[in-house]
């Protein structure tokens, strides 16, 4: 009888924090007035024809794909460094293209035999960093970092991403491509190059 | 012009006049008293008098004055906030532009949800459009943003500016998708109630002022080319090409053919690519002018009742410019003339906003005339003394009146130059004053406002550490924006001119002598 009670005790001590997880995920519920709820960060989004979050992770995950098995980075016998530089934005909307490579970049590193060097947009800080850390004479010296050891790169990323809007009567067409392309910085070969495109249309 | 196609009478008038008679008065009573009475182009007059005439403190006095109420409004906002930039107080000037933001934002969140609300409110039906809330025209909305970011370069912050900067082109979204929902809803109102009448058929109103060609090849009202160039500016000296291209490639788009702006856009690659060590890259803003008044214009109106046709008082806004002779004054920076580029109209921009507004107006008003001459009719009835007729057609004069509101403090004219500075002290020549300009750093942001001969300067600070391994150890150093003002004096040899009433042909002669 005992047994039984203790496996009862047991199983319902293993089941409510079942229950408890799946009623919340991230702790405590603060109330609010407004209808406001969390969402899926991935599911499809089609507000509107502008640029969105669907557009971003579609574009940057072809890519990143692509890139992954490509030959720089397959038949490389040691880890290829690439750094990345500006993918320009030639359509007239705001769109933020270094969100694009932070998210191929993320994703490459997440699949490993990949490194990237500092690249132009992180270089202040780099260098802010190594400076600091050998003229400030605030560090020992056995940590300290020495300058001119950082990695040059081998490849480097760059690319474009344009749109072409039409409108007629109630009808909004948006096309984007977006264009990268991994050049061999000793070479100046173009050794991988890839495109993803995507269409919006929406009629009010 | 006669309304005939209307529906005259609502089906149940006859009964429902009473009630229609006290909502009216009880509209009238209610919001008569604050809103439709106020005359807030001779209120603003006063105030801008005493600007122009370099009294910031006493204008500034004169605003609170005028606004005694228990709650200041967007619009005490958007005029203070202006007034306390051309003091020379950025921060307050910040500060304040702040708080009429977080107005333009609520209402950035009505319009997402919830558009019927903002097309639907009553009182503009049975009033006025002067009983409605005052949420801003939206070029107002967007140049809050841009003119808080500059605030924010003018204090020294740029990420700052950045987000202001990002938040303009998202109310442009914003703005863009409401409008064309209200064009819809116009649409369906016109046609439920037989409405056909444009601001073209209104006998007596000067359809010129919209039918300028300078305003109707506009893209729209609100978007700005400066607005649009800062943006690009501002993302360019964060390091973010990508995004300032979008910037210049918008003010190109919305002014088209102007070299300066052309080449903020092609030289971007070489600026990010080559910067010269030692100078600065200067963005020189010159303001001139105030922007233009929206005054009230009377129309009678013919409308079916059910006793034959009567002549009903309305109102309609019209635009009318403060000064006819708007110019940016002539600059001298380091020794070297500066070509001042004129790239946005406030003027022309505001009568674009009408001309879009119009057909929304019209609905509104040839609705409230059909409901007043309704409304006339059953009094004529019903009324044995005279009295009571005589009192309505009294109260409808009296309450049509439309909407002047509008941030007037606002330049009429923008330009704006691009120079390298050597890093150091220049001086400033303009306005027949001088003031010095000290630049250091990769980018610099320098405001002239010229109020009819006042003038008034600020400056981005210079930033500490500005150089890449210049500095051991980063020390902020505390530099306050440089504002300064000189003594009015008159302009004696003006610059690129623009005639308010400009036809296209004088518009592009201006610009052309400004290249």
């Amino acid at each position: 009888m005992t047994n039984i009670r203790n496996y009862k005790n047991a199983g319902l001590a293993l089941l409510v924090p079942f229950v408890l997880a799946a009623c919340q995920t991230t702790g405590p519920v603060v109330p609010s007035s407004g209808n406001v709820q969390y969402g899926d960060s991935k599911a499809v989004e089609t507000v509107t024809t502008d640029y969105g979050s669907t557009d971003l992770q579609t574009m940057a995950e072809a890519m990143a794909r692509s890139l992954s098995t490509s030959a720089p980075i397959t038949r490389a016998r040691r880890t290829p460094v690439l750094t990345v530089q500006e993918v320009k934005n030639k359509t007239g909307e705001y769109i933020d293209t270094r969100a694009i490579t932070d998210t191929i970049r993320s994703q490459l590193l997440k699949g490993g035999g990949i490194a990237f060097a500092t690249d132009e947009a992180g270089m202040q800080g780099q260098v802010d960093e190594l400076t600091r850390q050998n003229q400030s004479g605030l560090y020992k010296k056995s940590t300290t970092k020495k300058i001119g050891n950082m990695v040059g790169a081998d490849y480097r990323l760059e690319g474009s991403i344009i749109s072409i809007v039409k409108r007629a009567g109630d009808i909004k067409d948006v096309y984007y491509k977006l264009s990268l392309q991994l050049i061999n910085i000793e070479s100046g070969l173009i050794e991988w190059a890839d495109e993803k495109d995507i269409r919006k249309t929406a009629k009010r | 012009m006669v309304l005939q196609e209307h529906n005259a009478t609502p089906p149940d008038a006859g009964r429902a006049w009473p009630a229609t008679l006290a909502t009216v008065v009880a509209a009238v009573m209610l919001a008569g008293c604050a809103g439709a009475m106020r005359q807030y182009d001779s209120e603003l007059g006063n105030t801008m008098a005493l600007a122009q005439g370099g009294q910031i403190d006493a204008a500034l006095k004169k605003l609170d004055e005028n606004n005694t109420g228990a709650e200041p409004d967007l619009l005490y906002h958007l005029e203070k906030g202006e007034l306390l930039r051309m003091k020379g107080a950025i921060a307050e000037s910040r500060d304040t532009w702040l708080r009429a933001d977080e107005t333009v934002r609520a209402w950035e969140d009505i319009a997402k949800t919830d558009p019927q609300r903002i097309f639907s409110e009553a009182g503009a039906y049975l009033v006025n459009d002067k009983t409605r809330r005052y949420d801003g025209q939206d070029y107002e909305k967007v140049l809050l943003s841009t003119r808080l970011a500059l605030d924010h370069v003018l204090l020294g912050d740029w990420d700052l500016a950045r987000i202001e900067v990002k938040k303009m082109h998202e109310r442009e979204a914003v703005i863009a998708e409401l409008r064309a929902k209200e064009i819809e809803d116009a649409q369906a109102k016109g046609e439920e109630n037989n409405v056909t009448t444009t601001f073209k058929d209104l006998n007596g109103y000067p359809v010129e002022l919209l039918e300028d060609p300078a305003v109707t090849e506009l893209r729209n009202g609100y978007q700005s080319a400066v607005g649009h160039y800062v943006a690009g500016f501002v993302y360019e000296a964060l390091g973010e090409p990508s995004l300032a291209a979008a910037g210049y490639r918008q003010a190109i788009e919305l002014r088209p053919g102007i070299t300066l702006l052309e080449s903020g856009l092609a030289d971007l690659e070489r600026r990010g690519a080559r910067p010269v060590p030692d100078m600065t890259d200067v963005l020189l803003i010159v303001e001139a002018g105030v922007a233009p008044a929206w005054k009230s214009i009377s129309i009678p109106l013919p409308v079916p009742t059910s006793k034959g046709m009567i002549v009903i008082s309305t109102s309609f806004p019209v635009i009318r410019a403060i000064s006819e002779d708007v110019s940016l004054p002539v600059s001298r920076l380091a020794g070297a003339q500066v070509e001042v580029v004129p790239v946005t109209d406030i003027d022309v921009q505001a009568r674009r906003a009408l001309k879009d507004q119009m057909p929304g107006i019209v609905v509104r008003t040839v609705i409230r005339a059909i409901a007043k001459g309704a409304l006339q009719a059953e009094t004529q009835r019903h009324d044995k003394t005279g009295l009571l007729s005589l009192a309505t057609m009294i109260a409808s004069v009296v309450t049509e009146q439309a909407d002047e509101r509008s941030w007037r403090s606002l330049p009429s004219l923008i330009g704006i130059a691009r120079l390298s500075l050597p890093h150091g002290t220049h001086t400033l020549q303009v306005g027949g004053g001088t003031h010095p300009i000290t630049v250091g750093g990769r980018h610099a942001l320098v405001m002239v406002k010229d109020l009819d001969g006042y003038v008034t300067v600020a400056q981005s600070p210079v930033p500490a550490a500005a150089e890449v391994f210049s500095e051991a150890v980063p020390a902020p150093v505390e530099a306050p924006p440089v504002a300064q003002t000189s003594k009015p004096v008159k302009k004696t040899k003006p610059a690129p001119t623009k005639k308010a009433k400009s036809s296209e042909k004088s518009q592009e002669k201006s610009m052309e002598s400004a290249k």
